[in-house]
């Protein structure tokens, strides 16, 4: 049971090791990253009536092992720096007008150069992957120190170490409320969700900073302001993409990071969209749950989001169904709804009329009847 | 030096100083969950160390703050002792004061 538990989360560490393989060898494997993304939306949307609840043995002891998930979870950094390391290979290859011909290493053939077509599905590829580590910057976030430095090294490698504080110090206390960037009020589209939400928790991020240095008398433009430093932390990868690519790996790199931003905001959009919170405590019912099976395993119980909200330091291994709001469906299912916006508002209405009926407080219902 | 080769305690005893009341903290638990099992009410709200409701003051003992104090506190709370439970973990046996009442 130990080794089925833990082997479980295996999934993004395995495929993302993948994605970078094909990209190495190249030629149309650089798309494999892209083709895996499909691959689990299909997987996601065959296995959506699955529903397993959280292992725990007799004593009520969880199967998870903290010091193996911890491990896994720090090795991602290294994983995804060398994601980013591999495309700038590529568009070293391409800018420097590398012949394409075939070689062998180990016996494996691989393409050496690249043509434009195959450097785009590399670039998506990475975008796809690069974003999946929100999962990882996310769990570390919420705890100790090490990781949450960890979590900010892994947010900065897509642009957006400001979502470590603006996670903590804003999402979880204001979640609900208009005063949450990352709450997508009734009405809104991702597109635009997408936008809002990360200005939002930059913006926050920001003055969240300039308020604790002025605690201490400093002003903001201060050697400590860690939303300043979070994004000097992403300067290693502007640099490396300016060396191997100029203007074209500049342009790599910011389809990276706005694929791997949008999959973020992407979340956070799904796990909240038009639920409401006035006054007091956040409970179960002011987050959707997406808690199919693939989803579980795939994003590490990021989708048991009532119960996270609730018990925010409790591991991911140990979260649990609490019979919130549940959309029913796991979230590459839902991440394609909600590209096509009327089909998404089309799914998403029985949903918020049963969370108005069922779970709303006075208070929120008459909120929700104003967006009505 | 040698230090380094002592066995840790794996638990710490806490005492809340206004009700002498005592409980124990498992090594690398946090103060509030370790004060919720015994079924202290510990006033609490997100259990993240954003919203500063769990705070006390540390009295006596050695703790390790999981985040920086210096979001949700104000200085003058940080430099009188002041700390965020959920995000404390314990070094030594402590003693602190809470308002239980809130």
């Amino acid at each position: 049971m130990k080794f089925y538990v833990n082997a479980r989360y295996l999934i993004v560490p395995f495929m993302s090791l993948i994605a970078i393989a094909g990209i190495l060898i190249g030629g149309s494997f650089a798309w494999v990253g892209v083709a895996l993304f499909g691959l689990n939306t299909i997987i996601d949307t065959l296995t959506k009536n699955i529903h397993l609840p959280a292992d725990f043995d007799e004593t009520g002891e969880s199967y998870g092992i903290k010091g193996f998930q911890y491990a896994v979870m720090f090795l991602m950094l290294p994983v995804f720096i060398v994601l980013q390391l591999v495309l700038a290979y590529r568009i070293f290859q391409y800018t420097s007008l590398t012949p394409i011909e075939t070689a062998a290493f180990l016996g494996v053939s691989y393409e050496v150069g690249t043509s434009g077509l195959n450097l785009i599905g590399a670039t998506l590829s990475s975008g796809l992957w690069a974003g999946l580590g929100i999962i990882y910057g996310h769990e570390l976030s919420h705890n100790k120190k090490e990781g949450f430095f960890v979590s900010r090294l892994i947010m900065a490698l897509s642009g957006a170490s400001h979502f470590t504080y603006a996670h903590v110090y804003n999402h979880h206390l204001d979640l609900g409320h208009e005063d949450d960037a990352a709450t997508a009020p009734r009405g809104r589209n991702i597109y635009a969700h997408a936008w809002l939400s990360h200005m939002g928790q930059s913006r926050f991020s920001y003055n969240l900073e300039k308020e604790r240095l002025s605690k201490r008398g400093s002003s903001a433009l201060h050697f400590d302001n860690r939303w300043i430093l979070g994004y000097l932390y992403s300067l290693p990868s502007i640099v490396l993409f300016v060396w191997a690519g100029g203007l074209i790996g500049v342009a790599a790199l910011f389809s990276v990071w706005v694929i791997a931003n949008f999959l973020l905001e992407a979340l956070n959009f799904m796990g909240h969209y038009g639920l409401i919170r006035t006054e007091g405590a956040v409970e179960h019912r002011h987050s959707w749950d997406n808690d199919s099976v693939f989803t579980s395993w795939f994003f590490i119980e990021i989708g048991r989001q009532c119960d996270h909200h609730v018990r925010g330091e409790t591991y991911f291994w140990e979260l649990d169904d609490v019979e919130g709001p549940n959309y029913g469906i796991g979230y590459f299912s839902l991440f394609v709804l909600t590209l096509i916006p009327p089909l998404f508002k089309a799914y998403v209405q029985k949903h918020l009329d049963n969370w108005d009926e069922k779970y709303a407080s006075s208070e929120e219902k008459v909120i929700a009847a104003q967006f009505s | 030096m040698l230090n380094l080769f002592k066995p840790r305690p794996t638990s710490y005893a806490v005492r809340l100083s206004d009700t002498e009341t005592t409980f124990t903290v498992k090594r690398g638990e946090s103060l509030l969950s370790s004060a919720l099992s015994a079924g202290i009410k510990w006033p609490f709200k997100c259990k993240v160390g954003s919203c500063g409701t769990c705070k006390c003051k540390l009295i006596d003992g050695k703790i390790k703050a999981q985040l920086d104090f210096g979001y949700v506190l104000d200085m003058s709370e940080i430099q009188d002792g002041y700390i965020l439970a959920c995000q404390s973990i314990l070094k030594s046996d402590i003693q602190v004061s809470v308002n239980l009442t809130k």
